[in-house]
């Protein structure tokens, strides 16, 4: 597997990787409504790519380390450009909800251009809180399952 | 086999397809969204086979065939043709999966526990009559427990390799874009692996289970148990175009051990897109099955891949509905001059022009 790149820091606290990690997981409706309140800031946009597509996803089997394709995933995708500030920002999400992942998108080049990283890095601590919340509740239920089993 | 192109009935077609679509009603956003939430396991099922993860259309396939599972799989297939391939996402590995449900029935003690997940293995399965009479059945909420479960659990085939219970193969590095596709390329045999573990997670449920539970039963040499039964979430990680790798989101998936200890512990596996655990289980035990010297018929390769596709296999089953008209008619003539000449044989001189063995063989056969 190949390393991620750290190097590209977004939002203070946040590596590249950890933002995008939580935009793409973040609530449609509210990534959507934070995107729009740095639209305007970005001045001109070019919409590289907008649509819908297929990513496939390789498993490795644990009996012969065998890679191979466990199907397709559909996904949304968008590529945007500044032309005037020379950033590029792009957002992918599992799903065809196109809006989601333009709005990934915006967040992604306000990040590279430096614009509102003060509200990314609350936006994103808040929806890392509420993904972890919901991860913690979701495990100390199947926690609830653990079973010590005695043979005699 | 011989195939018309017949004409009329233009009408009839359309009001057939009218007759269906009445019967099934108006579909609106609500009724998909209603399907989504109430049978994920069903909806599960169908991205499997269909080999499409896309939950909200997989619910919309559902509601379009009236839950024909062979119809809403070949919507999804359909679909995912006319879309364009972004990209290969980074290989899932057993342990980095989001697990909600571990167990091996082989094994009490393994390395991270055994956790049951939400399952009915052991409930009784009885149905909420009273449902039907207006009292709601309402789930008694899961008791928390005080520390989470771990997100990640170890794989316990790499604990056996490292115990030298079972053979180590060296993994061998394959690029992303060099892993064997049975959507790009015909599947050939001997199928290498990667083909058929592909075809075996995209396989037909119910074509996977009579086949697995033909092995399972004695049609075959291997007598499996569950090594380790998985179910989880398994993160879809691409790359940003800056480089970085980034999780898209997560889908779940499950996969299965099976191992037999006919000559000395040997394993057999299996994945699939959703929690279909039927399906997983008698896959892995045909991969097991079929890797053996001999195997029986019933679980030789070519035999469980090609039958096991849901889509080639119904797809043939149901185009015998179509017209054969040629094929008959002919077969139809000679066996009318069979017969006729049969009946003056019986009178009399065979007819000039009498049908010979041969030709009376060949009608009937």
């Amino acid at each position: 597997m190949i390393e991620t790149p750290e190097t590209s820091a977004s939002a203070d606290g946040f590596s590249h990787a950890a933002a995008l990690d939580i935009l793409a997981r973040s609530r449609p409706e509210a990534i959507k409504a934070f995107a729009e309140t740095h639209i305007d800031e970005l001045g001109p946009i070019e919409v590289a790519v907008s649509r819908t597509g297929l990513a496939m996803l390789p498993y490795v089997d644990t009996v012969q380390n065998t890679a191979f394709h466990l199907g397709e995933v559909l996904m949304s995708e968008a590529h945007i450009r500044l032309p005037e500030r020379g950033v590029e920002g792009y957002g992918a999400v599992i799903g065809r909800d196109l809006e989601q992942s333009m709005a990934m998108a915006v967040i992604d080049a306000c990040m590279a251009a430096g614009i509102g990283l003060a509200e990314i890095r609350t936006f994103l601590a808040d929806e890392q809180r509420l993904q972890a919340q919901a991860d913690e509740t979701r495990l100390r239920k199947v926690e609830s399952t653990r079973v010590r089993m005695e043979t005699f | 086999m011989a195939y018309v192109a017949t004409r009329g009935g233009e009408r009839a077609i359309e009001q057939s397809e009218r007759l269906y679509r009445e019967d099934l009603g108006r579909i609106d956003k609500a009724r998909v969204d209603a399907i989504a939430e109430s049978l994920p396991y069903l909806l599960d099922r169908v991205m499997g086979e269909a080999s499409l993860y896309a939950p909200e259309l997989a619910a919309l396939a559902l509601a379009q065939s009236g839950g024909d599972l062979y119809e809403a799989v070949l919507l999804l297939r359909a679909y995912r043709t006319t879309q364009p391939r972004i990209t290969i996402a980074e290989p899932v590995r057993q342990d980095e999966l989001f697990t909600v449900r571990r167990i091996s029935a082989a094994f009490k003690d393994i390395p991270g526990g055994q956790i049951l997940g939400p399952t009915l293995d052991y409930s009784h399965r009885l149905l909420n009559v009273g449902v039907l009479s207006g009292e709601d059945f309402v789930p008694e909420a899961v008791e928390l427990a005080n520390t989470p479960a771990p997100a990640t659990q170890p794989s316990l085939a790499d604990w056996q390799k490292a115990q030298g219970l079972i053979a180590d193969p060296p993994a061998e590095h394959v690029l992303l874009d060099e892993i064997p596709d049975v959507t790009r390329e015909p599947l050939l045999f001997p199928a290498s692996r990667a083909h058929k573990l592909q075809s075996l997670a995209r396989a037909d449920t119910g074509g996977t289970l009579a086949l697995g539970y033909a092995t399972m039963r004695g049609y075959g040499n291997t007598h499996p148990t569950v090594n380790e039964l998985r179910l989880g979430e398994a993160e879809v990680r691409i790359r940003h175009p800056r480089g970085t790798l980034f999780s898209t989101g997560r889908v779940r998936v499950s996969q299965a051990e099976i191992i037999s200890k006919a000559k000395n512990l040997q394993l057999g596996f299996s994945a699939t897109f959703g929690w279909n655990e039927v399906k997983v289980i008698a896959a892995a035990s045909l991969d097991l099955a079929s890797s053996q010297e001999k195997p029986h018929p019933a679980s030789n390769e070519e035999f469980v891949l090609y039958h096991t596709e849901p889509v080639e296999s119904s797809g043939f089953c149901i185009h015998f509905k179509l017209p054969h008209y040629v094929t008959f008619q002919s077969s139809l003539d000679a066996l009318r001059k069979v017969k006729a000449d049969q009946a003056a044989n019986k009178a009399g001189a065979p007819a000039a022009g009498a049908a010979k063995p041969a030709e009376l063989e060949k009608a009937i056969s």
